[in-house]
């Protein structure tokens, strides 16, 4: 039953912050990435356990594309089918801009309230 | 969970194309393709442990077939809001009949009846001359690979038209080229391909598109050059009448046109076929975005 509740809870969380963090990382790094790629790195930074479930940045990750935020161009690939790699665009990187200081806004916000109660 | 977890990558495609039955086959097609890029790089990234073994970590990883095709789910409903402009409803008959000329999709239709002449042609050639090379080669040792050179170009020129028709009708189409799943031997591939109905509708489609694409255009060059005369007609009419420019010998159809009474109603003729022909046009690409899509698009569930 908590467990239940906590991984709704997650996911409801995730809805607006997955393709936050997908423009950070893209925005990071120096070269293209494909999905697979992406996914490592998240888990990767948070020891090897991603907090989204690697297969939900696929769709966002072509929402985005969608939206002109990201570019993408396709490469094959030896492993399986050709893989697409994503780039971030210039309007993306002003949105990104903007998410930021929304995340910091509400992170702050939230912050207050929370550590008024149990104090670290 | 009441099935059991996945232990192939063919297994874990088949419980996600089943968990997203009835969805649009664009978008099955769309996070197949998604599903099988991360799992094959995956399998290919731990190279000592076998495909079952991996697969065993995907649900905690990649997500199990479910919480996946939820996750299209939800994105493309977001997407699909964020993309369509709310339109408002015109009250009346007039509205909705004269409201075609402020759809875009009208507009766009159009074109594409105008263009699908020339992309009828390309594709006619390319199809013909594909099947009968490779038929030719058949015999011969370049026959095998000419083919199956042919059948990716024809993945991707039905890549292509699906995006062009996605930009003209708003039907949405697939994102990603399709892609055959197996490891299967190079010949069950070779067999499989030569048995997937969508290898023969795919090239049915660029063959049919040659007498369509003629149809489209004549329908829209004749119905476009009619209604632009019978609009544009009695001005040309008058202007000749009153001596404002002289634009030649102006004869106008029999006699009984001629008369300044008649003008108005000519006009009227030219601006009510001209909506008809958007009507048409618009009628034309939403007939066709579906019909490409049954010959284009994997059907949902196979």
């Amino acid at each position: 039953m908590d467990d239940s509740n906590s991984r709704k809870f997650q996911k409801e969380l995730n809805g607006g912050l997955v393709g936050l963090v997908l423009l950070a990382v893209l925005n990071q790094s120096s070269e293209d990435l494909y999905g697979y790629e992406i996914a490592k790195r998240l888990a990767s930074a948070n020891e090897g356990v991603s907090v989204f479930k690697e297969g939900t940045i696929y769709p966002v990750l072509r929402a985005l594309s969608a939206g002109n935020l990201l570019t993408s161009r396709i490469v094959p690939s030896y492993s399986g089918p050709p893989r697409r790699y994503y780039r971030i665009t210039d309007e993306g990187r002003s949105v990104l801009a903007e998410w930021t200081a929304i995340w910091a806004g509400t992170r702050n916000f939230v912050d207050r309230f929370i550590d008024k109660g149990q104090s670290p | 969970m009441n099935r059991s977890a996945p232990r192939s990558i063919d297994q874990y495609l088949r419980q996600l194309r089943e968990e997203l039955a009835g969805e649009d086959a664009a978008l099955i097609q769309d996070a197949l393709y998604d599903a099988e890029e991360y799992l094959r790089a995956e399998v290919a990234a731990h190279p000592d442990k076998s495909e079952s073994d991996v697969l065993e970590l995907i649900a905690s990883t990649y997500g199990a077939p479910d919480e996946v095709a939820s996750a299209y789910r939800d994105t493309e409903a977001k997407v699909k809001a964020a993309m369509t402009t709310p339109r408002k409803a015109p009250g009346s008959a007039a509205g909705i009949f004269f409201g075609v000329f402020l759809d875009p999709r009208a507009y766009t239709s159009l074109f594409f009846m105008l263009l699908s002449l020339a992309t009828g042609v390309i594709y006619f050639t390319f199809a013909v001359t594909g099947l009968a090379l490779s038929a030719g080669l058949a015999v011969l040792v370049i026959g095998i690979p000419f083919f199956l050179l042919f059948m990716a170009l024809t993945r991707v020129v039905s890549l292509a038209e699906g995006r062009l028709i996605e930009a003209m009708t708003g039907e949405r189409m697939p994102r990603r080229p399709i892609h055959q799943s197996g490891t299967s031997g190079f010949w069950s591939r070779v067999g499989e391909m030569l048995k997937d109905r969508r290898t023969w509708s795919t090239l049915a489609y660029l063959i049919l598109m040659l007498p369509l694409g003629i149809a489209y255009f004549v329908i829209a060059v004749v119905g476009l050059s009619l209604s632009l005369a019978f609009t544009f007609t009695p001005l040309i009419y008058l202007s000749d009448h009153y001596g404002w420019f002289d634009p030649g010998n102006l004869h106008i159809g029999p006699a009984w046109l001629e008369s300044l009474w008649a003008l108005p109603f000519m006009m009227l003729t030219g601006i009510l076929l001209l909506t008809l022909v958007m009507h048409v046009a618009r009628g034309v690409g939403r007939l066709h975005a579906m019909y490409a899509k049954a010959l284009l698009v994997a059907p949902a569930g196979v």
